[in-house]
């Protein structure tokens, strides 16, 4: 068993004569940096020291040992992994967000050195996450719907990670400061009716009457939130009357794709992109042009016009996932799982899109253009479009190309194609190396992937990097394939059984249909406890 | 889901155009915002087949339609959506059994209002309530003839009420700028600081608001608790869309009026001799872009 690269990304560093490539890989909780043109392990880093420096107060690797320690709860099971991975629009930064809420800033130095700059730990778990142009702000979508700005480099020096824990280890000062800050909101002078008093009553009861939470100490801003849980977060910029205008677009779990404008006028929607009938989960800007595809759990990704918020087409995918094979265990209806075969062999099989990305390649004319690149949870294969296809409103051209496994994540160094494998068995390869192909001018739409052996052997040196990563399939597959869970069971959702409530804002309480025990406001039978 | 099945037998039990009784469409108080109800909505505002809601404003002309006619009658989908000559402008969220409703509709019979309200028997209620009195004054004698009570203007023909989460759902009914007034009259308070994310007026849903409000629309507040009433005023005051209306102004409008008299939980603050709170905002101009 191999721990195989749930995220990769591309640097590109300027350099006297050439500029210098490369890859950050993300393995469980281990960023390895690999210098691309050498073939070798630029700088390592990994979530692992500050677990285990936390615990037996090492001070071994001094240079590399995160500031802070990162969390003081007694039992330190395992190592946070890196769930997101970006490099800022300047290479000079990298930004990673891990399973505990924590986002680092990273700087990249020469000779692919990283310099752990600051951890910031989000109120809730960051879902989606962007470098704004400017290089200088960061944009973090979470499970709770909101969106929040936060400079990429905290403006004050120290920054307090303790709050990570703050809510379990609750210190003296805390516990003061609540009690001066409990004051009821209501008084049962202040209700009449008695809904509200019934409300009222059933909070007061509880022991903690006021937040918990303190306030985040670094700076930040909310800018904008959905109800529902965020999947993706794009920046668009676009110019008119030539000024250029920045926009952020979210997209959620119930079926939103939403237009607000950039900061610092967050706060206006501008329109929606609705059409959706399942849950979007990633969306992708085509360079050039106004075009935004988004993708989720339809069988179709959308291809928007996204400033007037019009559907130009739906393009088909799950056509082309049929009769592929679908890797791993298909959770059924009734919650009992069967060992799939090819997609569309159960009935079960549903498109959930984990990546959308563009590409460039050569066409057969010898021209630049640009591929959509698709990729679906589970399926191994490769979905390439043309963008120039995709403005086209009847045709529909789609190029499958079969991979050894499912995709992980895609990254670009230049023209060459990289992507990351779900190999987990042992020998078995978890990063290939490709150049997208036209071999026929005639056949427009058809792409081709061809392997790039001499980048794919410099890889290589990544072989060893995994090594002593846990690895079980379980925990793989949790850290690997979340986006189907997104999918609605339809009807009333337990809440154990529904990802996106796990940590509802109402409290766990609330009984599994959602609704309270507060007893109806005219029911006679209802008496003060 | 609807209500246990003996109440809903009940329910049936009555005759077409007798009154609903609330009795028979109770359910608990509280239903979750963030849970995934099995609520449906259209995938987008065109889809919507409100002529089911408001049969006598289906448009009449099936003509020419322009093609970037907001009130479409197919949408991209193809599939067919009768025409209406009117879209809603007026929605009263988190309506409960609709008492604000049935006041506006006689004072603005050529206006569509619609209550939204996320308990399904509640929704039920208010929609039997419309068809009720729908058809009560469509079978009362005209005025001529003798009737003891003048007829309502509009009929009630331009009220009904849909079954949604507005937390979540607004723009899958209402276009960009659709709306002239919302109501937000006696929101469940959420006391706890814990829970405020489950306030119906937020820093953010106050965007979504300004989203389906054309400019010059708005929206009004009432509740009985303080706090609710600061909370509320501060974050639209806060938000850049909205200014609140001075409190002469706002006495003024025939619709603060009626939301202090005639909401069910306005009556019972009034039985109990409490106090109740009123902010009115309107939606301003969106500013040039920087
Ligand atoms: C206290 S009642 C007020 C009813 C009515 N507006 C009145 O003044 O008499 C609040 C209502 O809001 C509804 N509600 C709460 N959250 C909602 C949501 N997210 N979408 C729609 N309705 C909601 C509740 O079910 C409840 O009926």
């Amino acid at each position: 068993m191999q721990h195989p690269f749930q995220c990769i990304a591309s640097v590109r560093l300027p350099g006297e004569a050439t500029s210098y490539d490369y890859l950050v890989t993300a393995c469980g909780p281990r960023l390895t940096v690999v210098d691309v043109a050498m073939g070798e392990i630029a700088s390592r880093w990994s979530t692992e020291r500050a677990a285990s420096t936390t615990s037996n107060g090492d001070d071994d690797e001094q240079s590399e040992r995160p500031k802070k320690k990162q969390k003081t709860s007694t039992a330190a099971p395992r190592a946070s992994n890196i769930i997101k991975l970006i490099v800022s629009p300047d290479q000079t930064h990298i930004v990673t967000v891990t399973d505990d809420k924590l986002i680092r800033v990273f700087g990249v130095k020469t000779g692919g050195l990283l310099d752990e700059l600051s951890q910031r730990c989000m109120p809730k778990r960051p879902c989606a996450i962007q470098i704004l142009p400017d290089n200088a702000t960061i944009i973090c979508g979470d499970k709770f719907g909101d969106v929040y700005s936060l400079p990429l480099l905290p403006s004050d020096s120290p920054v307090v990670t303790e709050q990570a824990s703050a809510g379990a280890a609750e210190s003296e000062v805390s516990k003061k400061e609540k009690e001066a800050a409990f004051k009821p909101s209501a008084t049962n002078l202040t209700v009449h009716t008695k809904r509200n008093r019934k409300a009222l009553e059933a909070q007061m009861a509880q022991k903690d009457f006021t937040n918990k939470k303190e306030p985040l100490k670094f700076e930040h801003k909310l800018l904008l939130g959905h109800v529902s849980m965020l999947t993706d977060v794009l920046y668009a910029t676009r110019e008119v009357e030539r000024k250029h205008r920045g926009y952020i677009i979210t997209a959620d779990r119930d079926e939103h794709v939403r237009i607000s404008r950039g900061p610092p006028q967050s706060h206006i929607i501008e329109g929606y992109c609705m059409g959706h009938t399942h849950f979007v989960s990633k969306l992708c800007l085509i360079p050039g042009t106004d075009m935004l595809v988004s993708g989720g759990g339809d069988d179709d990704l959308y291809v928007w016009d996204w400033p007037t918020g019009k559907l130009r087409r739906k393009y088909e995918i799950f056509g082309a996932m049929l009769g592929l094979p679908y890797v791993g265990d298909t959770v059924m209806n009734d919650g009992s799982t069967q060992q799939a075969a090819t997609v569309g062999d159960m009935s079960d099989h549903k498109v959930a899109v984990s990546g959308l990305c563009t590409a460039p390649f050569t066409n057969a004319k010898g021209q630049q253009e640009t591929a959509l690149l698709v990729t679906c949870e589970r399926v191994p294969a490769l979905f390439v479009i043309p963008v120039n296809r995709l403005q086209l409103v009847k045709k529909y051209e789609i190029t499958q190309i079969d991979l050894d496994y499912p995709p992980l994540d895609i990254t670009c160094i230049g023209d060459i194609v990289v992507i990351s494998l779900d190999g987990r068995k042992d020998g078995q390869y978890r990063l290939t190396a490709n150049k997208l192909v036209q071999p026929n001018a005639d056949d427009k739409g058809h792409v081709m992937l061809k392997p790039d052996e001499d980048t794919e052997a410099r890889l290589k040196c990544l072989v060893g990097s995994a090594e002593g990563v846990r690895a079980d399939d379980k925990e793989l597959d949790e850290l690997f394939y979340s986006v189907a869970n997104l999918r609605k069971r339809g009807g009333w959702v337990t809440p154990g059984e529904d990802v996106a409530a796990e940590d509802d804002p109402v409290d766990a309480e609330a009984d599994p249909n959602g609704t309270e025990i507060v007893e109806m406001e005219d029911d006679a039978t209802v008496r003060k406890a | 889901m609807a209500g246990p099945p003996n109440k809903r037998q009940k329910r049936e039990e009555k005759h077409e155009g007798q009154m609903p009784q609330k009795k028979f469409y109770r359910q608990r108080a509280h239903a979750n915002p963030f849970s995934d109800h099995d609520l449906t909505y259209p995938e987008h505002p065109s889809a919507m087949r409100w002529s089911e809601h408001y049969p006598h404003f289906v448009a009449t002309i099936p003509a020419a339609v322009p093609k970037d006619d907001p009130i479409a009658t197919r949408d991209y989908n193809e599939y067919y959506v009768a025409r209406m000559e009117k879209r809603v402008e007026v929605a009263d969220i988190g309506c409960g059994f609709g008492g604000l409703l049935f006041a506006l509709a006689p004072r603005m019979p050529a206006t569509l209002i619609l209550g939204l309200e996320i308990r399904t028997s509640v929704a039920e209620f208010v929609q039997d309530k419309a068809k009720a009195l729908r058809l009560q004054q469509q079978q009362q004698p005209p005025a001529s003839a003798g009737a003891e009570t003048p007829p309502v203007p509009g009929g009630y023909e331009n009220v009904s009420c849909i079954r949604a989460n507005t937390m979540k759902f607004l723009p899958n009914f209402f276009a960009k700028a659709q709306l002239t007034k919302i109501f937000l009259c006696f929101p469940d308070p959420h006391f706890k600081a814990r829970k405020h994310k489950a306030r119906i007026v937020s820093a953010t849903l106050n965007s979504e608001y300004a989203f389906v409000l054309a400019p010059g629309g708005m929206v009004y507040t009432i509740t009985d608790v303080e706090d609710l009433h600061v909370w509320m005023v501060e974050h639209l005051a806060a938000h850049p869309s909205f200014a609140r209306v001075a409190e002469g102004e706002a006495e003024g409008d025939e619709c603060v009026a009626v939301m202090r008299r005639e909401t069910e939980e306005g009556k019972k603050v009034e039985r109990n001799g409490g106090r109740k709170f009123v902010a009115v905002f309107r939606r301003l101009e969106d500013p040039a872009w920087p």
